[in-house]
């Protein structure tokens, strides 16, 4: 697919492009709506290049938890060592909400340099236990890949670089979720077992890893909301919903139910995104913002989720 | 997504393959066969869009309806599945034409007389060059249980009597295999 010259990539070198980016994603006119800033943002994950990555860098002078996060996490899926330095200070800022702390722990284990090692093992004795956890796979996965059966991984059919490859052994649902479940094992195992059951991505498959939602890690509960944002299956919708309308929950895991639920965008999912897009959790009335936005673009016939370049493009040509 | 949903039988596929198979929308390739809008078509364009953060992207396609040379287009998310229509291509050799539908000789020497004559230049062109007297192959097309003629060419002079023995040649996906 990277063969394909889209209009997007034309446009790659254009000074004006980058400048329109940039102030949308920062919001310089203090107008533009969050949803319209995502999508600049994934233009730019789109783009890839270093000037990108500068522009990217910028956002995380911002106010806004969800808009920090998501940008540690595309600067992660980006893969470029360039974005080592940035995420490292985020990392190390421990006044900084440890929702963007682990992301930015995450998106070095994405980018996966061995040179990123040494902080992740400080950081594994952060005081936020979320923190701590995703240092623990980022160093998992670092060292998994580094290691003799690092390239054995099988493909899939997602483009996102997963914070643990999925397990390619075991291939029964049963199997994957008592390993998905048990909680005595190392979390990267526990992990590689939820790769699997996504890639799956069966109705039997996604309602194991709904079991997983009740699971007592933080961090874990989250991904599992990830990985259903993913899936795009309606047999996750109830749990969930579930999981948004717990005020006991974590922002962080209700976060990511709400963007899932904008990913799977059938209709029973837009009248709880609706009712929580005043939350008086920031992130969680953030995200409920961008899901909505999401639901729109997955029930419309627009083809482009990251458009940052098609809209400004007419800008530039007036 | 709806993998079950089309259970076509159409004897008329050839060799009792059924009508379509499903394959996952980013395995399709230009130049492969796709039902878009229910319309068996030839992909001659398909562009990936840029992704949000759960990474499944759509895919745009443009086909060409193999009968009608129509253009479709349609927007499907990557890891759904697309049907894909078992095409086949046949050669035979024209005997006569009667009241606007050919009369083909099979492979096994019997007549085939359910073809019609191709609307358009082809159609013309292949009368006056059946009535001039020339030998002529038509190739025929079919899936999803509608056959129509794509071309003819003159026979090689000599050879066409022992030359007629059909040729049936099978797409799958972009690997072409030819069985004589």
């Amino acid at each position: 697919m990277s063969s394909q010259i889209t209009s997007q990539e034309s446009l790659k070198l254009d000074p004006a492009a980058y400048d329109n980016l940039e102030t949308t994603l920062t919001n310089k006119n203090g107008q533009i709506p969050l949803h319209k800033r995502f999508r600049a943002m994934f233009t730019l994950k789109n783009l890839a290049d270093k000037e990108s990555i500068d522009i990217l860098a910028k956002a995380f002078d911002d106010d806004s938890i969800l808009l920090k996060h998501e940008v540690a996490y595309v600067l992660g899926q980006i893969k470029n060592p360039y974005a080592n330095p940035v995420l490292r200070s985020i990392l190390a800022n421990r006044s900084e909400d440890p929702m963007v702390r682990h992301e930015a722990a995450e998106a070095l284990g994405a980018i996966g340099d061995l040179s990123s090692l040494d902080i992740l093992e400080e950081y594994l004795h952060d005081e936020n236990v979320v923190v701590r956890e995703t240092c623990e796979l980022a160093i998992a996965k670092i060292k998994y890949e580094n290691g003799k059966n690092g390239q054995e991984s099988p493909k899939s059919i997602y483009t996102s670089i997963d914070p643990a490859p999925p397990n390619g052994k075991v291939q029964s649902v049963t199997k994957l979720r008592d390993i998905l479940l048990d909680t005595n094992l190392p979390l990267f195992e526990r992990y590689r077992a939820m790769f699997a059951l996504r890639n799956l991505g069966t109705t039997e498959a996604v309602l194991a890893l709904a079991q997983g939602l009740d699971d007592p890690s933080d961090l874990f509960r989250h991904e599992i909301a990830y990985v259903f944002g993913q899936i795009q299956s309606p047999a996750s919708v109830p749990a969930l919903i579930k999981t948004l309308e717990n005020m006991n929950e974590l922002y962080m895991v209700r976060h990511e139910a709400a963007e899932a639920l904008g990913s799977i965008a059938t209709s029973d999912c837009l009248p709880v995104l609706r009712k929580f897009k005043n939350d008086q959790e920031r992130v969680v009335k953030e995200s409920c913002e961008v899901a909505l936005d999401m639901f729109e673009y997955e029930n419309s016939q627009e083809f482009q989720y990251a458009d940052g370049l098609i809209n400004q493009s007419i800008a530039v040509d007036k | 997504m709806g993998d079950d949903e089309h259970q076509h039988d159409f004897q008329e596929a050839g060799s009792g393959a059924s009508a379509t198979y499903p394959i996952q929308c980013s395995a399709l390739r230009k130049n492969g066969y796709v039902l878009l809008k229910g319309r068996p078509c030839k992909i001659v364009e398909m562009s990936t869009s840029k992704t949000g953060k759960h990474g499944h992207a759509a895919i745009h396609l443009v086909g060409l309806d193999i009968f009608t040379g129509k253009k479709l287009e349609d927007i499907s998310p990557s890891t759904h599945n697309m049907d894909v229509p078992n095409v086949t291509r046949n050669e035979y050799q024209l005997l006569n034409i009667d009241d606007n539908f050919l009369s083909l000789m099979t492979s096994d020497g019997g007549t085939k007389d359910d073809v019609r004559v191709p609307e358009g230049v082809t159609g013309t062109n292949l009368c006056s060059d059946f009535d001039d007297g020339k030998e002529l192959l038509v190739t025929v097309i079919s899936a999803m249980g509608e056959e129509a003629v794509v071309s003819y060419k003159e026979a090689p002079k000599c050879m066409y009597k022992a030359f007629s023995q059909s040729f049936c040649i099978y797409f799958f996906d972009a690997h072409i295999f030819t069985l004589l």
